[in-house]
């Protein structure tokens, strides 16, 4: 369905994506990677605000760019800043987007209702925007990305600002849609994608780490996840020996999820890896780089 | 396509700034006429010359016209007891004492006097005054004014040889001796076609160039570029936004121009001189008169000089369509077309004074617009040639539209990120 062969992004000397190989057909993707390891640009291609360097990137077989509005007309795409505008009404703003997106006004202003209602927005539908909060916003960016009833939704970093209760309506929203089309959404966030995602994108150091299923990318941890009991006093050294993948203080000690290659030690409780433990060990380097 | 359009131009439309601008420069507009229309009345007697001796001034018709100023004349000398020859003989023995006999009348009646024999003796120096005129030597001037010299100096005297058969075929056409408002008593000309017609330029200029730089600019500054390039239109949305910030320019243009030339010939009756020429000899206010290279009626220059500054202005929305598509920010845009504009004007003075060049680099937009009151006149300094404004609006339409394809071509492959 889409294909994307030997892609690479630089600018300038900058490399931002080397020699991606993906394959997506009708289900729920994941791209999860720490900000700033190419989620945004890979989509960005795939939104063809951006070309490739090198590589190109077809769907059935012909390439994106060269389907021009053929392409795009079957794209729906919620950006990670989500621009709109201020003095607008969320229905005046997507009218304009289904006009930029060649639907008639009469069928929007259908749609455009139907839509708001869909994400609790169908008290606001005329209010201007500029009163509005980050997960209202985000909410009406996740509507017009729908107004077409695209075949391809690319969705990047959408749970951005929304509260627990609009997640979780989020991904049900999610999960209904990507019966029938091809639904990518990047983010950093494990918990948004883990449970939903048929399979999951991982890039890092510009290249395609990962892309399988939840279970797959999981077991390649298997056998190396363990929890333990330790005293306060014995943490940091045991952080500087084991990668921590999370620790808990219970009753004035410490649990402690690590990483272990090897033979375990006597108390160690070996656990099974989450998706969660994987993005932790993966990204060790860059999330510590970040904090 | 349409509703796009109709969309982008709701974004200019709704600009407060734009809107507030609009309001001030047209209340401007209004108030430099009105406060300079002191002399409104005055010019309606050229209506009633006009309609009494015919649009032109023949010897027949300028002897009607004397002969009835001498009876207005014996009139004068009956009401005042005295013997004059002239209105202004009565007007410069009057003293100050004597100028509460007469009423108010009377003195209507004198100063219509004073404003016909005014017309009928200018009307009457107009051989005398032609005659005077060397072109060739008002060449030899301008070459010394300007410092000409090799061949641009040629080519002026080329131009001007020109402008002299021009000048011999409009006075064999008698397109000089057509009644007109007195140009040295009221600079009526240099009022509408200087003074308001420079106002409506800048005003539209800035109009235009603000609300293109606007629409172009707009997804960008509000940080819906990603949304919007990749909906089904994608980058082909700048045609649509090229065609709104074309057509909101003429909406700016038409619009200034309509109510300030509508409150212009509402305040100055103009109803009888349409067709009087535009090189009529009362149309000389300073030391020569605007002679044009065609036989133009005041009807046909003006609407002549509203097409050319329509076009212009239009040519102006493209380039900065043009680089607002490349800078992306509309603060930026409007510095550098304002810089631009400056620069072209000014380009004549970097020239060297003895080669074509100078005149070549005087084929400008900018050059064009400031000097629109000459346009079409052979009387012009060193824009006099007769291509000027067809080959100025010919070849910035050409560049126009080139730097426009060029920057679109160009958005459409360049990565928006």
């Amino acid at each position: 369905m889409l294909v994307v062969k030997d892609v690479s992004k630089r600018y300038g000397d900058f490399t931002a994506l080397q020699q991606i190989n993906l394959e997506f057909n009708t289900g729920l993707y994941g791209l999860l990677a720490p900000n700033g390891a190419g989620k945004t640009t890979l989509i960005k291609m795939l939104a063809t605000l951006i070309a490739p360097s090198e590589g190109e990137i077809y769907y059935n077989g012909k390439n994106i760019i060269d389907m021009d509005e053929q392409y795009r007309e079957l794209l729906g795409f919620l950006p990670q800043q989500f621009g709109y505008y201020k003095n607008y009404s969320p229905k005046q703003y997507m009218l304009y987007l289904a006009a930029l997106k060649g639907i008639g006004k009469k069928e929007a202003l259908k749609k455009i209702d139907d839509l708001l209602e869909k994400v609790a927005l169908g008290d606001v539908v005329n209010k201007k925007m500029k009163k509005f909060s980050g997960g209202m916003i985000q909410r009406v960016g996740i509507a017009q990305a729908l107004l077409n009833d695209p075949k391809i939704l690319i969705l990047d970093e959408p749970t951005a600002g929304l509260d627990p209760k609009e997640r979780a309506r989020f991904r049900h929203l999610l999960t209904e849609l990507a019966r029938d089309r091809l639904v990518i959404i990047s983010t950093h966030i494990v918990s948004d994608i883990e449970s939903i995602a048929n399979e999951i994108i991982m890039i890092k150091n510009k290249q395609l780490l990962y892309k399988d299923s939840v279970e797959d990318i999981c077991s390649t941890l298997r056998g190396n996840v363990f929890e333990t009991t330790i005293d306060f006093d014995l943490l940091e050294a045991f952080r500087k020996k084991y990668v921590l993948l999370s620790e808990k203080q219970e009753y004035g000690k410490m649990i402690v999820r690590f990483i272990h290659k090897g033979v375990p030690e006597a108390g160690w409780k070996p656990v099974a890896p989450q998706l969660e433990d994987v993005f932790l060990y993966e990204y060790r380097d860059e999330i510590e780089g970040e904090v | 396509m349409m509703s796009i359009i109709l969309h982008e131009c709701k974004k200019a439309l709704t600009s407060p700034i734009l809107i507030g601008l609009l309001v001030v420069f047209s209340a401007f507009n209004l108030f430099v006429i009105i406060s300079s229309s002191d002399h409104k009345a005055e010019l309606k007697i050229i209506n009633e010359i006009i309609e009494t001796y015919g649009l032109k001034i023949t010897d027949d018709s300028l002897d009607e016209f004397n002969s009835n100023v001498q009876l207005d004349v014996a009139e004068l000398n009956r009401m005042t007891a005295s013997e004059f020859t002239s209105v202004y003989e009565f007007l410069d023995g009057l003293s100050f004492e004597n100028q509460e006999k007469y009423s108010d009348e009377q003195w209507e009646f004198i100063h219509r006097l004073q404003l016909k024999e005014m017309y009928l003796n200018m009307a009457k120096s107009i051989d005398e005054s032609y005659e005077g005129i060397d072109i060739r030597k008002l060449a030899a001037g301008e070459i010394e004014k300007y410092g000409l010299s090799g061949k641009a100096a040629e080519t002026f005297l080329n131009e001007n040889e020109k402008f002299f058969e021009r000048f011999k075929e409009m006075v064999s056409n008698g397109e000089h001796k057509q009644w007109f408002f007195a140009g040295k008593a009221y600079y009526m000309h240099t009022f509408l076609f200087k003074t308001i017609f420079l106002q409506i330029i800048i005003e539209s200029l800035l109009l235009i160039i603000l609300t293109t730089a606007l629409i172009t600019t707009y997804e960008f500054e509000n940080k819906t570029h990603l949304v919007a390039y990749s909906t089904k239109r994608g980058r082909k949305l700048m045609k649509n936004k090229l065609l709104s910030a074309l057509a909101i320019a003429a909406v700016i243009v038409v619009f200034l121009f309509a109510i300030t030339l509508g409150t212009f010939f509402t305040v100055f009756d103009y109803s009888h001189v349409w067709q009087t020429s535009i090189s009529s000899a009362f149309n000389w206010e300073y030391n020569f008169p605007y002679i044009a290279w065609w036989d133009l009626s005041v009807g046909t220059f003006l609407i002549g000089v509203i097409a050319l500054v329509f076009v212009v202005l239009l040519l102006f929305s493209g380039l900065t369509f043009a680089l607002s598509v490349t800078v992306k920010n509309s603060y930026i845009t409007f510095f550098l077309v304002a810089a631009l504009f400056v620069l072209l004007w000014l380009l004549p003075s970097f020239m060297p004074k003895s080669a074509n060049l100078l005149f070549v680099s005087a084929y400008t937009l900018p050059t064009l617009l400031l000097a629109v009151s000459s346009s079409f006149m052979g009387s012009s300094g060193l824009i006099l040639f007769e291509n000027f404004e067809w080959m100025t609006v010919s070849c910035w339409t050409v560049i126009t539209i080139v730097v426009c394809y060029m920057s679109y071509k160009r958005f459409i492959k360049i990565d928006i990120s």
